[in-house]
C-alpha cells in the first residue's frame, strides 16, 4: 500500500523546486529525450494548480495571463514532438514526473482545503505569492534544464557523426542529421520558454528572504496585454488544425510587429533610452525578420481558397494588435516620429514587451514550420500551386536533383477549374525551405536584441552567452536573475 | 448567426470580394514598400474587414465569384461602404454594424492618411 503523503502546499512546492534544481547538477546528454517527453505534464500540473490558487494580488482585466501563454507554448512542443519528431515515444524522466505529481497534489489540497483562504491579510498574500513564485521557477528551472540537455544531446549526436563520417561508417547506422535538427531546433523552443517564465522570476525571485514578500507588480502596457494575448491566440490558432488563412493572418501580423519594433526601438534610441549601436545592429535583423514572414504569408496565401476563413478569435486579436501598433507608433502619415511615439507611451515599457514579443516569435515560426512539414491533408488551388512546385522543381533541377524531371503537378481538368489539390511535394518542401529561413531570421533578431533587454534569461539567448556546457555539477541553478550586478545569462 | 436572405447573403459575399481584393492591392503597395512601410496597418486593417465579412456568413455559403474589377484600395472600399450601408438599413446586428463602421473609417483613411 502506498505510504500517505503528508505534505504540505509549500513543503510539495519547494521539493518540486528543489528537484527541478537537480535536473541541472546531474544533467546527462541521454535524459534530454525523457525530459522532452515529461515536460508538458510539469507544465500542465503547474498550470492546473496556478488556476485554483487565489490570487496574490486583485487580478486586472488586461493583465496578460503568463501561464496561459507557457501552457500553449508547451502545446506546441508536445504537438511536435507527437507529430513524429525527435524524440518519439519511450521512457519518461523520473524526476519531471515527480514534479507534475507534487504540483498535482498541491492542487488537489488547494481545491480540497483552500477554499476559506481569502486573501485578505499581508501573511495570506504573501503565501501566496510565494507559492507562485515557486512554481514559476521550478518551470523556469526545469525548462532550463532541459534546454541544456537537449544541447548536450544534440552535440553528443553532431560529435558521432563526425566521428561516423571518418572511419565512412554506412550512413544508415549513423546518428540522423533530422534527429539533430530536431533537437536543436527543440531547444530553442525550450530558451523561448525559458526567456518567458525568465521575466516572472526576475521580478519574483525565490529567495529565503523574498518568499513570503509581496513586491508590487507594474501594471500592464496596454501593448504588453494585447501582444501577450495576440501569442497566446496565435498558438490557439496554430495548434488547431488551422486554414492556410490563419496562417496568412499570423505572418502578417507578425510582420507588422517586427515593423513597429524597428520603429519603436528607433524612438527609444533616440530619446537615449537603449544605447544607439545596439538598436542600429538589431534592426536590420528585424527588417530581415519582417521580410521573412511577408514572404512566408505569401507561400500561405498560395494555399488560400475563396472558402478560406480565418479563425474569428483570431481576427479579434489581429484586430487589437493594429489598434495598439497604430495608437502607439503611427499619426496619418505613417510611422510617427521619435518624439511623438516616446510622448505616448512608457518607452522601456514598451521595448520590454516587444523584446519579450520577439522571444516568442520564435516559437510560433517553428509551429509554422511544424504544419508545413507535417499537415498530411494540406491543399491549395491547382492553378497557383501547379506553377509554384513546377518553379520549385527547377530550381531543385538546377541544383542536380532530378527527382521531379517530366512530372506534372494538376491535370489539365483541375487547372481548368481551379480544383482543390493536395499540396505537391516539391511547393511543400519550398513552404518548409521558407520557414526555416524565418526561423533564422526571428533567431537571430532575438540574439541581436538580447543587449536591449535587462532581464538575465535574455542574454540566455545570445550565442555568445551560449558557453559549451560541461556535464555534472558545473551549472549554476538560476536563482535570482535581479540580484546579478550585470545582467548575464544563467551558466550553461 | 443572423437570418439573411438571398439577396443579403449575395451582397455579402461580393463584400468580402471587394475588401479582399482591396486588401490583395494594399499588400502589393505595402510589400513595395519594403521592411517597415507603414502601409501594412492599412493593409491588415483591410484584412481585418475582409475577415469579419466573410465570418458574417455560413461556412457553407460560396464566397467565390467574379474578381472585383479596379486596381484602386480606396474605390473598391467605397463600393464596399456603399453595399455594407444598404444593408445596415433598419436594426442591423451588432457585427454588421461594427464592420460597417470599420470600413468607413478605412475608406476614411485610404482618402486623408499616408494611403490617400
Amino acid at each position: 500500500m502506498p505510504t500517505l503523503d503528508r505534505r504540505t502546499v509549500g513543503e510539495l512546492l519547494a521539493d518540486s523546486d528543489s528537484l527541478a534544481r537537480e535536473t541541472l547538477l546531474d544533467l546527462s546528454a541521454g535524459q534530454s529525450a525523457a525530459m522532452v517527453r515529461t515536460f508538458g505534464r510539469v507544465v500542465d500540473a503547474a498550470a492546473r494548480l496556478w488556476a485554483v490558487l487565489p490570487p496574490a494580488v486583485p487580478p486586472r482585466r488586461s493583465e496578460p495571463d503568463l501561464m496561459l501563454r507557457l501552457r500553449h507554448v508547451a502545446n506546441g512542443i508536445a504537438a511536435t514532438t507527437s507529430a513524429g519528431h525527435w524524440p518519439g515515444p519511450g521512457p519518461t524522466d523520473d524526476r519531471l514526473l515527480q514534479i507534475a505529481h507534487n504540483l498535482s497534489r498541491a492542487r488537489i489540497l488547494v481545491e480540497r482545503y483552500g477554499g476559506d483562504v481569502q486573501p485578505t491579510t499581508a501573511d495570506v498574500r504573501g503565501d501566496i505569492a510565494a507559492a507562485r513564485a515557486r512554481i514559476m521557477h521550478t518551470l523556469y528551472v526545469a525548462a532550463h534544464g532541459t534546454a541544456v540537455a537537449i544541447i548536450e544531446h544534440t552535440k553528443d549526436l553532431q560529435e558521432q557523426l563526425r566521428i561516423d563520417i571518418r572511419r565512412r561508417r554506412p550512413v544508415a547506422q549513423r546518428p540522423s542529421v533530422h534527429e539533430s535538427k530536431a533537437a536543436q531546433a527543440l531547444s530553442i523552443r525550450f530558451g523561448v520558454f525559458e526567456q518567458l517564465v525568465g521575466r516572472y522570476v526576475a521580478g519574483h525571485p525565490v529567495t529565503p528572504a523574498a518568499l513570503g514578500e509581496m513586491r508590487p507588480v507594474p501594471p500592464a502596457s496596454r501593448l504588453q496585454s494585447v501582444l501577450a494575448g495576440w501569442d497566446i491566440q496565435a498558438h490557439r490558432t496554430l495548434l488547431a488544425n488551422p486554414d492556410a488563412a490563419d496562417l496568412v493572418r499570423v505572418s502578417r501580423i507578425q510582420a507588422l510587429i517586427a515593423s513597429a519594433t524597428a520603429v519603436v526601438s528607433e524612438a527609444a534610441a533616440n530619446q537615449g533610452i537603449v544605447d544607439r549601436q545596439v538598436a542600429q545592429r538589431v534592426i536590420p535583423f528585424l527588417d530581415e525578420t519582417q521580410v521573412a514572414w511577408t514572404s512566408v504569408a505569401r507561400r500561405w496565401a498560395e494555399l488560400t481558397s475563396p472558402e478560406s476563413r480565418v479563425d474569428p478569435l483570431l481576427v479579434r486579436a489581429a484586430s487589437q494588435v493594429r489598434a495598439t501598433v497604430a495608437a502607439t507608433a503611427s499619426n496619418p502619415t505613417g510611422w510617427a516620429t521619435p518624439d511623438e511615439i516616446a510622448g505616448r507611451v512608457d518607452l522601456p515599457q514598451t521595448m520590454n514587451a516587444l523584446h519579450l514579443n520577439m522571444v516568442s516569435t520564435v516559437d510560433v515560426a517553428h509551429v509554422t514550420r511544424d504544419i508545413a512539414a507535417t499537415t498530411p491533408t494540406l491543399t491549395a488551388p491547382a492553378r497557383q500551386i501547379a506553377m509554384r512546385a513546377q518553379g520549385e522543381a527547377e530550381i531543385a533541377a538546377d541544383q542536380g536533383n532530378t527527382a521531379y524531371e517530366g512530372k506534372t503537378w494538376a491535370t489539365e481538368r483541375q487547372i481548368a477549374t481551379n480544383q482543390v489539390i493536395p499540396l505537391p511535394t516539391p511547393a511543400r518542401l519550398g513552404l518548409i525551405k521558407a520557414t526555416d529561413h524565418l526561423i533564422a531570421s526571428c533567431g537571430s533578431a532575438v540574439a541581436a536584441a538580447a543587449p536591449l533587454d535587462p532581464s538575465e534569461s535574455a542574454q540566455a539567448m545570445r550565442p555568445a552567452a551560449r558557453a559549451p556546457a560541461t556535464r555534472r555539477s558545473h551549472h549554476h541553478v538560476p536563482t535570482t536573475p535581479q540580484h546579478e550586478s550585470a545582467p548575464r545569462g544563467p551558466q550553461r | 448567426m443572423h437570418q439573411w436572405d438571398t439577396e443579403d447573403v449575395e451582397t455579402v459575399a461580393g463584400i468580402v470580394r471587394l475588401l479582399r481584393r482591396a486588401a490583395e492591392l494594399s499588400w502589393i503597395q505595402a510589400d513595395a514598400g519594403g521592411p517597415r512601410s507603414s502601409h501594412q496597418l492599412f493593409a491588415v486593417g483591410i484584412d481585418t474587414a475582409a475577415d469579419e465579412a466573410a465570418n458574417l456568413l455560413p461556412r457553407r455559403v460560396r464566397l467565390d465569384g467574379p474578381t472585383p474589377v479596379g486596381q484602386d484600395p480606396a474605390a473598391l472600399l467605397g463600393s464596399a461602404e456603399q453595399l455594407l450601408r444598404r444593408l445596415c438599413t433598419e436594426d442591423p446586428p451588432p457585427r454588421l454594424r461594427a464592420l460597417q463602421s470599420r470600413v468607413s473609417e478605412l475608406v476614411w483613411e485610404a482618402n486623408s492618411g499616408a494611403d490617400a
